[in-house]
């Protein structure tokens, strides 16, 4: 049998316009979002009480966990990135997931991920220059312990989005070239098995390195 | 020949994980020894062993690609 490896999207055509599967997944996991968040808002912030219970009770021990997880690594600066660090994390999870269900991943694909290492990247240095109070403190703090190491670090930080899109896109696609050849070989029960790992907890690895690689990031540029 | 060269090619670039390995094993094992030094830092030390494993795990990974776009990519041109 032949196995179909490519670094490029499968086409899909919307009004003669060819999009890439992957975008059109990467929509389908923002619709969950939208209307997910939605009905949280219907169903559950409207009714929000002083002593939380049920959903809410959820609800708060998520967004506060997010915060400690945070504030512990870079201080005052998880205002500006616990939104962005929770909304990430909640795309990488969905997107890498729809795996399971036999779907393509969106974050197989290097756009995907160039685009969510941009995001990272224009996080980490808006949350530096509000720390800095301005670009000059932003280069005083690139030249901290002597000024020498400015490029070094400048290098460092311009390397950083590459280095999010590159992993996350190896990962995603590697898991899922090995789980279509466990499936070429033992097409019965065993691939079970292994989609335990490489769907369901690489998905799990790959939200928590992305959340944590921008609080690093982040921690880094506050420094 | 030429199948037989990549898929040689392929297996050194899969070397990379046999690097990525040792430095992970290092890694744990100096941080299980921190850990039961001083259990009270067990936070710090398990949140930086995880940004290293992160990393080293990063460079196992691009070696697998690699080494799996040599064998599918370059492999299915030869034949």
């Amino acid at each position: 049998m032949q196995l179909e490896v490519s670094l490029y999207p499968e086409p899909f055509y919307v009004g003669g316009v060819n999009v890439g599967l992957s975008v059109l997944m990467g929509w389908c996991a923002l619709a969950i979002v939208i209307v997910g968040l939605v009905l949280l808002n219907l169903l559950v912030v409207r009714r929000m009480k002083a002593v939380p219970s049920g959903a809410q009770n959820v609800l708060e021990l998520m967004v506060d966990g997010a915060y400690r997880w945070c504030s512990g690594k870079v201080g005052d600066s998880a205002n500006v990135i616990t939104p962005v660090v929770l909304t990430l994390m909640t795309y990488v999870f969905l997107t890498t997931i729809a795996e399971m269900f036999g779907l393509p991943a969106a974050t197989q694909d290097l756009n995907c991920t160039i685009a969510i290492g941009l995001c990272v990247f224009v996080t980490v240095n808006v949350a530096g220059l509000k720390h800095h109070h301005g670009l000059k403190g932003r280069i005083k703090g690139l030249c901290s312990p002597s000024p020498i190491v400015f490029p070094i670090r400048v290098v460092t930080d311009c390397i950083a989005p590459c280095s999010v899109a590159i992993r996350l896109f190896a990962n995603v696609m590697v898991a899922g070239i090995v789980m279509q050849l466990i499936y070429a070989v033992v097409p019965i029960a065993l691939p079970a098995a292994f989609a335990a790992y490489f769907n369901i907890f690489d998905a799990g690895i790959q939200t928590f390195v992305i959340g944590l690689l921008t609080i690093i990031y982040t921690s880094e540029a506050i420094e | 020949m030429t199948l037989g060269l990549i898929a040689i090619g392929a297996g050194i670039a899969a070397l990379c994980g046999a690097g990525a390995a040792i430095g992970m094993g290092n890694a744990t094992g100096r941080a299980t020894e921190a850990i039961a030094r001083q259990p009270e830092a067990a936070g710090k030390i398990n949140s930086s062993l995880m940004f290293g494993l992160i990393m080293m795990e990063t460079c196992a990974v691009y070696a697998l690609l690699v080494s799996i776009l040599i064998v599918f990519i370059l492999g299915a041109k030869v034949v």
